[in-house]
């Protein structure tokens, strides 16, 4: 046979189309449903062992490009076995490229594949729903006892410093400094910072420098430095310092390792104010192990300075009225828990009951039956109870989605059977 | 070929170029978020507020840092710190607290007591297994005012077993008043090393005499 006789060739295709093609491929599509997978599974056993809230943030926040799973099981004598893995949010990103290049996009069109197209819309939706909590959804707790009523929420992490003018012996006009703006003045050797460190030691260049926090509405500004995630105050007196910390007023902070629980840590840090005609403070402690605040006169005006987890105003209030817990017989293994509570907004009260998997929504927010105290405790009457509030602009988006995707799958099922009895009765 | 032909089924070159710009969009975006860390500012203008909510109570005003950081409370007597001696921040159980001596473990301390005067006595005695007072031996006891009021001086030595678990330590001394101010018992104890103790007793008299009630 001659080549003139032989079939054409395929053109090879363009570096375009080849990367199209592995963009939007089932062979990219299953290695990602793969890998979300392990992940799921690799952080469901990690989060044993290294806390909930620093495995979360290990293995989806949208700062872990890659990382290495830190697992006794995958631990070798003393060595651990690092098997680098890519960050959840990425794959999630590239999962939703490869879905819409390659489920909507090159997916067959029609009204013979609207199902498809449908589900396939769905799960794009889920994946922004899940994007959309990543950047935008807020957690907090909020703990009542019974006969209790509380308008504010406890962010479980962040810890935030406050400063406010008291009036009338309560603060008022309570200015936020975020933990975003906190979290990077973290000395980098132990316990000296640039500043903070009396000059007969030296200044040390290796840590971080202070940030100036300007408060326009009150006669100074404030410098802090020297944050730590997890420490604690000690009398210098009781314990010398080893790093050279600063000693204010007889204290000091020293750090601790981060607790597994990342709820569970103390931070603190120094701060000094400064004064409008140039001069500065001397520094103080702010701790979050501190039984009182930092208060300061300055004029005939007190000012508090604190530092505690970020509270979070609700727009109504809530009162426990009854909370009811029942245990399985002879054990602590919690059966139930049930929070009769009260919604009271704008001079309206409204019965609401939580529990478990029934949470109470309302203005964006979701209160779920998340635990109670004090742990051992069984008298209802001497409980508290603890809810967790979330707020989360794609909360309902789950839902919607999942039901988009079974219209979808029901269509495209309906289509089929449609157009094979047809074809059956045609032929 | 035609533009038309290209080889994706249902696809041409206009969507696969759009397809293309969104992807290339994307990679931008991650670029962008990569390249977004910049240098931490040195100055933040505070504009967060918040309303004041049910948490906000009313704060202990100008708290020293043993208030804050150990909820102490302030303490009804005061007296200055005599030289050589070490303050040390107060506890729960110790209003006033101090070191002295050369061996580090000298100890004196000001405390509020329950009981009566001859209780408190005869509990410091018992901590080195000494023998007991009646109501006449406390009259026999040297009195030694405090904060303006009368009080028994107490002296022991010998093992010394402070409670609470604590082994015995040897060679240890007490000396220190017990008075009853109003019906509350004031205590100011000396423990330590016995030869510390017996050259530190002056010191702790005078200490003892030059407490006051605080306003």
């Amino acid at each position: 046979m001659s080549s003139s006789d032989q079939t054409p060739t395929k053109a090879p295709a363009s570096i375009g189309a080849r990367i199209f093609n592995f963009f939007s491929g089932f062979g990219l599509a299953t290695t990602l449903l793969l890998l979300l997978g392990i992940l799921t599974w690799l952080a469901t056993l990690e989060q044993v062992e290294r806390g909930l809230l620093p495995t979360l943030k290990k293995y989806f926040d949208s700062s872990s490009f890659f990382f290495t799973p830190e697992l006794k099981s995958l631990t070798f004598g003393e060595r651990q076995l690092k098997i680098p893995l890519p960050g959840g949010y990425w794959v999630c990103l590239l999962l939703f490229v490869n879905l819409f290049l390659g489920g909507i996009l090159r997916a067959r069109k029609g009204w013979k594949h609207a199902g498809n197209l449908i589900s396939h819309a769905g799960i794009l939706f889920l994946i922004v729903a899940g994007g959309v909590a990543q950047w935008k959804e807020v957690r907090g707790n909020l703990a009542l006892r019974q006969g209790e009523t509380s308008d504010v929420a406890e962010d479980y992490s962040e810890y935030v410093v406050e400063v406010s003018e008291l009036k009338d012996g309560k603060p008022e006009n309570i200015h936020v400094i975020r933990g975003e703006h906190l979290n990077d003045l973290q000395p980098l050797n132990g316990g000296t910072f640039q500043w903070f460190v009396h000059k007969a030691y030296g200044l040390d260049t290796s840590g971080s420098t202070p940030r100036d926090f300007k408060l326009p509405d009150f006669p100074f500004d404030l410098q802090i430095n020297g944050w730590m995630t997890n420490c604690q105050p000690v009398s210098a007196v009781e314990r010398a310092p080893e790093m050279n910390e600063l000693i204010t007023d007889g204290y000091y902070l020293v750090r601790k390792p981060d607790e597994k629980q990342a709820e569970a840590n103390t931070a603190g840090c120094y701060a000094r104010l400064l004064n409008r005609d140039g001069t500065a403070g001397q520094p103080f402690i702010l701790a979050a192990t501190s039984f009182h605040g930092y208060t300061v006169k300055v004029g005939e005006r007190v000012f508090l300075f604190d530092i505690h987890k970020r509270y979070w105003p609700l727009p109504f209030k809530v009162r426990l009225n009854k909370f009811t817990a029942t245990f399985a017989p002879n054990t602590m293994k919690p059966e139930s828990f049930v929070s009769e509570v009260t919604r009271i907004e704008d001079g309206h009260e409204i019965p609401a009951t939580i529990q478990m998997n029934e949470p109470m929504r309302n203005h964006g927010l979701t209160f779920y039956q998340a635990s109670y105290g004090p742990q051992g405790e069984r008298d209802p009457g001497k409980m508290f109870s603890v809810f967790e509030v979330v707020q989360n602009p794609s909360d309902q988006w789950p839902k919607i989605s999942i039901a988009i995707v079974a219209f979808g799958l029901a269509l495209q099922f309906i289509l089929k059977l449609v157009i094979y009895i047809n074809a059956r009765f045609n032929s | 070929m035609k533009l038309t032909d290209f080889p994706l089924r249902g696809l041409n070159c206009r969507t696969i170029a759009a397809a293309m710009k969104t992807l290339a969009s994307l990679a931008l975006v991650a670029v962008i978020s990569i390249s977004s860390c910049r240098k931490p500012p040195t100055e933040v203008t505070v504009t967060e507020t918040r309303v004041s909510t049910s948490k906000d109570l009313a704060p202990k005003l100008f708290a020293t840092s043993d208030q804050r950081f150990r909820d102490a409370k302030a303490s009804p007597v005061q007296a200055p710190t005599p030289d050589g001696w070490l303050a040390m921040p107060a506890t729960q159980m110790r209003l006033l607290n101090y070191r002295f001596g050369e061996s580090g473990l000298g100890e004196v301390w000001v405390s509020v007591s329950s009981g009566s005067v001859l209780d408190n006595v005869n509990r410091w005695l018992g901590q080195f297994n000494a023998t007991k007072l009646d109501a006449a031996g406390l009259n026999a006891l040297r009195n030694v005012p405090v904060a303006g009021e009368p009080g028994v001086w107490v002296e022991a030595e010998g093992d010394y077993a402070g409670g609470m678990g604590a082994p015995s330590r040897s060679g240890y001394a007490l000396a220190g008043v017990v008075a009853d101010l109003g019906g509350r018992i004031l205590t100011v104890k000396m423990v330590g090393p016995k030869a510390e103790v017996a050259t530190a007793k002056a010191t702790l008299e005078s200490y003892a005499k030059s407490l006051t009630l605080a306003q």
